[in-house]
């Protein structure tokens, strides 16, 4: 699959991430950490695991997640 | 990563409240509890109509007030989620992060539902055909990799992962919408969207294994 033309892209979204991930419940107790260590430089992937793979796979958390560090960010501007 | 205490006195940050100082008087009984109170809800407000301002494209067809109304009810009831869950706060975050995010969700939530509340949400597979066209110029093992995860839905998931799959990741439904639809959890459904995406990932790397595709 090549993942670079729309038909590709396509396929990788319905198939989603095939690493290990968070379910969402976890995604949502963990969010304001991750947030607030990726926006202060910290290896944020690494302390929290399975994190950017669920943001891959679920766009409702994904949009939720870009919202917070796009707020956090307003608020530190 | 929690709130620091040592801002220099009169900076921006100085002025912040400490997540000593929220904890301190967000709890009744609390010295300054009144405003502590106050300080939170403007929080949340202010969260949720930064996520109505994100979201409100999508919403075009919906009265500003409508919308108003929404993000206030999304306010007050992450207000009510923070303070029933303030033995939850761990201090990892900063307290203002942790607060924000009960707001966000809270209001992506009611807006999602909001956005579809007159739209059908379709649980068979339609939008396949419409997938397959995306690109003509497409590499042809690619459409052959589509029909043959198409045929994998049909084949290996069970009829309501098949359901979920179909409606969350082929038809693009919110997982909110459909949660209330099916009158269950985000966190069950997702948990079927991850068991389905497993076994159609196996299924077709097996295939590959057994020969009867090129890898």
């Amino acid at each position: 699959m090549s993942a670079g033309s729309p038909r590709g892209e396509a396929l990788a979204r319905l198939l989603g991430p095939a690493g290990p991930e968070l379910g969402c419940e976890e995604c949502f107790d963990l969010l304001d950490r991750y947030v607030d260590l990726e926006l202060a430089g910290q290896p944020a992937d690494e302390r929290v695991p399975g994190m950017a793979a669920h943001l891959e796979g679920c766009p409702a958390c994904r949009e939720e997640y870009e919202s917070l560090r796009a707020l956090v960010l307003d608020d530190t501007a | 990563m929690g709130d620091a205490q040592t801002h220099p006195p009169g900076s921006a940050a100085a002025e912040r409240p400490t997540a000593e100082w929220w904890l301190r008087n967000l709890r009744p009984g609390g010295p300054e509890h009144d405003e502590a109170l106050a300080r939170l809800h403007a929080l949340m407000v202010r969260a949720s109509r930064f996520e109505l301002g994100r979201r409100r494209a999508a919403l075009a067809h919906v009265r500003g007030e409508e919308l108003e109304d929404v993000a206030m009810q999304a306010a007050d009831d992450a207000m009510m989620a923070v303070l029933a869950k303030l033995d939850e706060f761990r201090g990892e975050s900063r307290f203002t992060t942790w607060a924000y995010k009960f707001a966000i969700v809270e209001a992506g939530v009611k807006l999602r539902r909001r956005a579809w509340q007159e739209r059908e949400v379709l649980l068979e597979p339609d939008l396949w055909g419409a997938l397959g066209r995306a690109d003509g110029a497409a590499p042809a093992s690619e459409g052959g990799e589509l029909r043959r995860l198409k045929a994998a839905v049909d084949s290996e998931l069970t009829p309501h992962q098949r359901r979920v799959f179909v409606a969350l990741a082929l038809n693009e439904v919110p997982i909110d919408v459909l949660a209330e639809r099916l009158e269950t959890t985000r966190g069950a459904l997702y948990k079927t969207l991850h068991d389905a995406r497993r076994k159609l990932r196996r299924a077709l790397a097996a295939e590959v294994e057994a020969g009867e595709v090129a890898p």
